[in-house]
């Protein structure tokens, strides 16, 4: 075989990379050009320069008193942010119990949270729906955030995480150093598990961030509402007002702390932790 | 104050596999004690209900005096060294030194005298900083037993800690965990398959085979007196001989006859051998080259298959009367490969051991 790759094939291979990059960085840039340009100019058609009608946008979406964005935004990061930390922290342990404890119902146990992941959301809305009506929790954020507690993909990605790259010993290690169990769980196996809380932090942020169909079945009052209801909102809206540089602009600004989120936890997402500290 | 006491403990596990059948052991407070045995022989599983790790299906295990089968690990006092090293990828050194300390509340002072006391032995001072993933695997053995010293606790329990270090490493580490072990005045428990290892460290070696302890003695005693054929061929390298051998009757005792071989024990206990064979069991450097040894039948004239020239003795590998043997002899006396030498047991040093039970006659 010949060990120097060849020059063809690199060229072919950034010729490629390069085309995908720009398909998907392409409309990234339509969105964020087209967010500081007018209604007018949008309709007219495609322009690679930015115009000048940022701060009129932005302005039309923070100050609509139709449009609540910043509640919106508001409730959006507090259901995000709560998802994600329950989700992952939740998920990891009922993984850890799994992994790390034998018991009786082991394996039962297993099956149903592996079938309650291919059950989708919207079979089992209406119930949930009836529930949390009874409950008195229609129209408040709970609903959203609490059954993230339960996250069948996000305990099956941790335990398949601590397969790979949590031994035994170390638990073991700190049990004969006098911690107990939960202590074990928080002071050992969280940090050594921070790679895959990371990875999955963002999905359940990104995931509840882009979430309508359950908030737009259980909020109904206009400050209760998080962004995507309130972008459905936007583009459904009246004709005659409707503002194409407003809609561009609350989608960028939906789209920006998302962006933030992966770039302040993208730096965990580096596989080799635990590597070190038992020899393979 | 620690000593570790088993009472007919059993350990079955759950796939209904009974690893250890009866065990009774007692390891007395500071002593250094080796339990040794081929691989799968359940020496981890034995240190490991000592530690807890592994629950006691029957019987009674105590810890100084208090009975322990129920008692958790983190309840037991004890400091345990994994074959693995376990140490916490995420915490440095220090950490992983203090972290025991930190949940057992101990003073933020006398946290770091223990450490720095540590550190200097072990000489670790200069990685205290550092994650496990940028030590040597040496370095984080050292870690390894530092985060178990700085414990103080009442039993070290140590699993193969050195079976991952290069052979250099490993006799330099077997010096320091003796000498460990006396500075400490701990109860020490050391799990190895090695038996130089065993030989070199411990006070007391407990010899296991499928679960059951076969001798527990010193080594002198295992190497001079071992109680069957299992710990003679386990115990000393290279290995023991072993020698199918007639017994017949002759003056001043009996005589163990092979090939042309005819070598005269004053052993009455052979009475009830007289006319079967027994096997007879000689070490490498029990075969003398020199004439002082040789007696009337005494004489074996084996051809060398082999020869090891390792300084300052050789090791022929010979054969005899189609039976396969070493000799370990000093490099002058020795022959090469392809030639004949003659050489003779010394008659004190055999060891003999009926060919059915496989004990010591
Ligand atoms: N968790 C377990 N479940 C079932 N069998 C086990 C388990 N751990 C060890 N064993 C078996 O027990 C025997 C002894 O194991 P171990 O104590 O680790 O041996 P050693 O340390 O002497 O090599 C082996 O045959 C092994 O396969
Ligand atoms: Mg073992």
């Amino acid at each position: 075989m010949d060990k120097k790759p060849s020059h063809a094939r690199t060229v072919i291979a950034y010729i490629v990379l390069i085309i995908l990059t720009f398909l998907c960085l392409f409309f990234f840039y339509i969105l964020l050009i087209n967010c500081t340009r007018s209604h007018a100019q949008i309709q007219h058609g495609f322009s690679a320069l930015p115009g000048s009608s940022f701060a009129k946008n932005f302005n039309n979406v923070i100050h609509d008193a139709k449009l609540p964005v910043l509640s919106g935004i508001k409730n959006s990061l507090i259901v995000s942010t709560f998802c994600a930390i329950l989700a992952t922290y939740f998920s990891a342990l009922t993984a850890y119990g799994l992994y790390a404890y034998n018991f009786k119902l082991k394996k039962p146990a297993f099956i149903f949270i592996m079938l309650i992941l291919v059950m989708p959301t919207q079979v089992s809305a209406m119930g949930f729906i009836n529930v949390i009506t009874k409950m008195g929790m229609l129209n408040t954020l709970y609903p959203l955030i609490l059954p993230s507690i339960a996250a069948p993909a996000v305990f099956y990605f941790m335990y398949s995480y601590m397969q790979s790259s949590l031994p035994l010993e170390l638990v073991e290690a700190a049990r004969v150093d006098g911690s107990n169990e939960f202590m074990t769980f928080n002071r050992v196996v969280l940090p050594i598990m921070k790679p895959a809380l990371a990875v999955q932090a963002i999905f359940a942020f990104v995931q509840n961030w882009n979430n309508y169909f359950l908030p737009a079945l259980i909020l109904q009052d206009n400050s209760k509402r998080t962004l995507p209801i309130l972008i459905a909102m936007l583009r459904s809206a009246d004709f005659l007002k409707f503002d194409m540089g407003k809609v561009y602009m609350l989608i960028t600004l939906a789209i920006v702390p998302i962006i933030i989120v992966y770039i302040a936890l993208s730096k965990y997402i580096v596989a080799g932790v635990a590597l070190g500290g038992v020899k393979e | 104050m620690a000593g570790i006491t088993f009472k007919n403990v059993v350990k079955t596990y759950d796939n209904g596999v009974t690893v250890v059948p009866d065990l009774n052991l007692e390891i007395k407070d500071k002593e250094f004690v080796v339990l040794v045995g081929p691989s799968g022989c359940g020496k981890s599983t034995t240190l490991r209900m000592i530690a807890g790790l592994e629950s006691i299906t029957s019987g009674e295990l105590y810890i100084g005096d208090k009975l322990m089968n129920a008692v958790a690990p983190k309840n037991r006092n004890i400091a345990m060294v994994f074959q693995n090293y376990a140490l916490y990828p995420h915490l440095t050194v220090y950490k992983n030194m203090t972290f025991a300390l930190e949940l057992a509340k101990v003073p933020k002072d006398e946290m770091n005298r223990r450490v720095q006391w540590a550190a200097e032995i072990l000489g670790l001072e200069p990685y205290l900083d550092r994650k496990p993933k940028a030590l040597s695997g040496g370095q984080r053995q050292r870690v390894a037993l530092g985060r178990a010293m700085v414990r103080e606790p009442e039993v070290f329990l140590l699993d193969e800690p050195l079976s991952n270090l290069d052979a250099k490493l490993r006799t330099e580490m077997r010096s320091q965990i003796t000498k460990l072990h006396k500075k400490l005045g701990t109860t020490f428990v050391y799990v190895t398959h090695d038996q130089t290892e065993a030989m070199t460290m411990g006070d007391r070696i407990c010899v296991m085979k499928d679960g059951v302890i076969q001798q527990f003695d010193t080594p002198q005693n295992l190497y001079d007196h071992p109680c069957n054929l299992f710990v003679a061929g386990f115990i000393g390298s290279p290995q023991m001989n072993f020698i199918d051998a007639q017994v017949k009757k002759a003056d001043g005792g009996y005589a163990l006859c092979f090939g042309d071989v005819e070598i005269v024990v004053n052993k009455p206990e052979l009475a009830a051998y007289e006319g079967k064979t027994v096997v007879c069991g000689i070490r490498p450097e029990d075969f003398h080259a020199e004439q002082q040894f040789f007696g009337s039948g005494n004489v074996m004239n084996a051809y060398i298959d082999l020869d090891e020239m390792m300084g300052s003795e050789s090791y022929l590998y010979l054969e005899y009367a189609g039976q396969k043997l070493i000799a370990r002899v000093p490099a002058r006396y020795a022959k090469k490969a392809e030639e004949n030498i003659e050489l003779a047991a010394d008659v004190e040093k055999i060891h003999l051991f009926d060919k059915e039970t496989e004990l010591a006659i």
